[in-house]
C-alpha cells in the first residue's frame, strides 16, 4: 500500500493540469514576436534552390537526416537521434534510491533516456525580391523515459514529453554555418 | 457440478443468443448528407482573402502558423496544403492539429479554409477561427 501512494499522488497531480483554452491556440501572444526574431533571418542568394540545397547541407553537417524536402514549398525537415542521458537525472535518481532505502522503499525515478532533436526550415522570398529570403527554422525535440520502480510498483518505460527549442546559441550556430555555407555555394570555392 | 463450468456454459449461451437474433443497425439516412450545423462550421472556418497569388498565400498560411508556434508537418503546393502541429499549454499537455486548404477563387481571390483538432477531437469554437484569420491577415500583409 505504501508503494501505491506515489503513483497515486502523480496521478492527483497529473489530473490537476490546467488544460489550455482552445481560443489561445490561434492567438499570437507576447512571445511570438521574439522566437520568430530568434528563428528567422533574411538571406541573401541567387536561387532558391541553391539555398535550399545549402540549408540541408549544412542540416547534414549538424548531424540531422533529411527526412522531407518540398523544393517548390522551400521546407527542409530534418531529425537526429542522440542518447538524452544527463549527469543531473542520474544524480537525482540516485539521492531518491537512498532516500527510498531509509524509508524501506525502493524508488528507482525513471530518467531520460533518448531523444529525436527535429529542425523544420522554411524559406520563401522576402516581398517581391528575387535574391533575398526569409529562412525560418524551428529546433524541437521529443523525449523518451526509460523506465522506473516505486516500491513493488513499475513504471513503464517510454514516456514521451515534448518541447520547443528555444536557445538562442541554437539558432545562432546554424545561421553562422548557414551564411558561411552559401557564400561558399554562391563562390565556387 | 462446478460452479465455474455452469458461469461459462451461462456466458455462451448468452453469447450465441445475441449475435443469433440482432441485425446490424440502419445507417441513419442524413449519415453524408451536410446538415445545417456542418455548414455553418464550414462558413467560419472558410474565409476570401483578396490576394491572387496562390504561392505567395501558401507562404503566408505558412507563417502564420509558425508565428502561432506550430511545427510544419507538411506543405503540398499544387493543392495547396498545409499541415502543421502543435503542443501547447503548460508542460504540453494540449496537442493541437490544423490543415489549411488554399485555393483561388476566381482571377483575384483565394478561399482559405482551416480546420483544428485539439487532442483529436475537432475545434468547433468560431472564436479559434477568427483569431486564426486574424493572424493570417497580418501575416498576409507583411509578406
Amino acid at each position: 500500500m505504501k508503494s501505491l501512494i506515489p503513483v497515486l499522488l502523480a496521478l492527483l497531480l497529473a489530473s490537476c493540469v490546467r488544460m489550455p483554452k482552445p481560443e489561445s491556440f490561434f492567438q499570437l501572444d507576447a512571445s511570438s514576436a521574439k522566437y520568430k526574431a530568434l528563428q528567422s533571418r533574411i538571406v541573401e542568394a541567387s536561387k532558391e534552390q541553391e539555398l535550399l540545397s545549402a540549408s540541408a547541407a549544412v542540416l547534414q553537417d549538424l548531424g540531422f537526416q533529411i527526412e522531407e524536402s518540398v523544393a517548390d514549398a522551400g521546407m527542409i525537415r530534418a531529425v537526429k537521434e542522440r542518447s538524452a542521458r544527463e549527469y543531473g537525472q542520474e544524480i537525482k535518481r540516485f539521492f531518491v534510491f537512498v532516500l527510498g532505502v531509509f524509508a524501506r522503499t525502493v524508488t528507482l525515478v525513471p530518467v531520460d533516456l533518448h531523444q529525436q532533436i527535429a529542425a523544420t526550415l522554411v524559406m520563401y522570398p522576402e516581398g517581391n525580391s528575387t535574391s533575398r529570403f526569409n529562412v525560418r527554422i524551428v529546433f524541437h525535440r521529443t523525449l523518451w523515459m526509460g523506465d522506473g520502480t516505486s516500491g513493488n510498483q513499475s513504471i513503464p518505460p517510454g514516456l514521451q514529453t515534448m518541447e520547443m527549442i528555444y536557445d538562442p546559441e541554437i539558432y545562432r550556430q546554424f545561421f553562422a554555418r548557414l551564411s558561411k555555407s552559401v557564400f561558399l555555394e554562391i563562390h565556387q570555392i | 457440478m462446478n460452479v465455474k463450468f455452469v458461469i461459462i456454459l451461462f456466458i455462451f449461451v448468452l453469447q450465441a443468443c445475441s449475435t443469433g437474433s440482432t441485425k446490424p443497425p440502419k445507417p441513419p439516412e442524413n449519415l453524408l448528407s451536410l446538415s445545417e450545423a456542418q455548414m455553418k462550421i464550414r462558413s467560419y472556418q472558410t474565409r476570401v482573402f483578396d490576394i491572387s497569388d496562390e504561392e505567395k498565400s501558401l507562404h503566408a498560411v505558412v507563417s502564420a502558423l509558425m508565428d502561432l508556434g506550430f511545427i510544419v508537418e507538411r506543405v503540398n503546393v499544387p493543392m495547396g496544403i498545409v499541415t502543421a502541429a502543435k503542443f501547447a499549454g503548460k508542460g504540453y499537455v494540449a496537442f493541437v492539429e490544423a490543415t489549411v486548404v488554399v485555393r483561388p477563387k476566381g482571377e483575384t481571390q483565394m478561399e482559405i479554409r482551416a480546420n483544428a483538432l485539439f487532442n483529436t477531437k475537432p475545434i468547433e469554437d468560431p472564436k479559434v477561427y477568427q483569431n486564426f484569420f486574424a493572424t493570417l491577415q497580418k501575416s498576409l500583409f507583411s509578406i
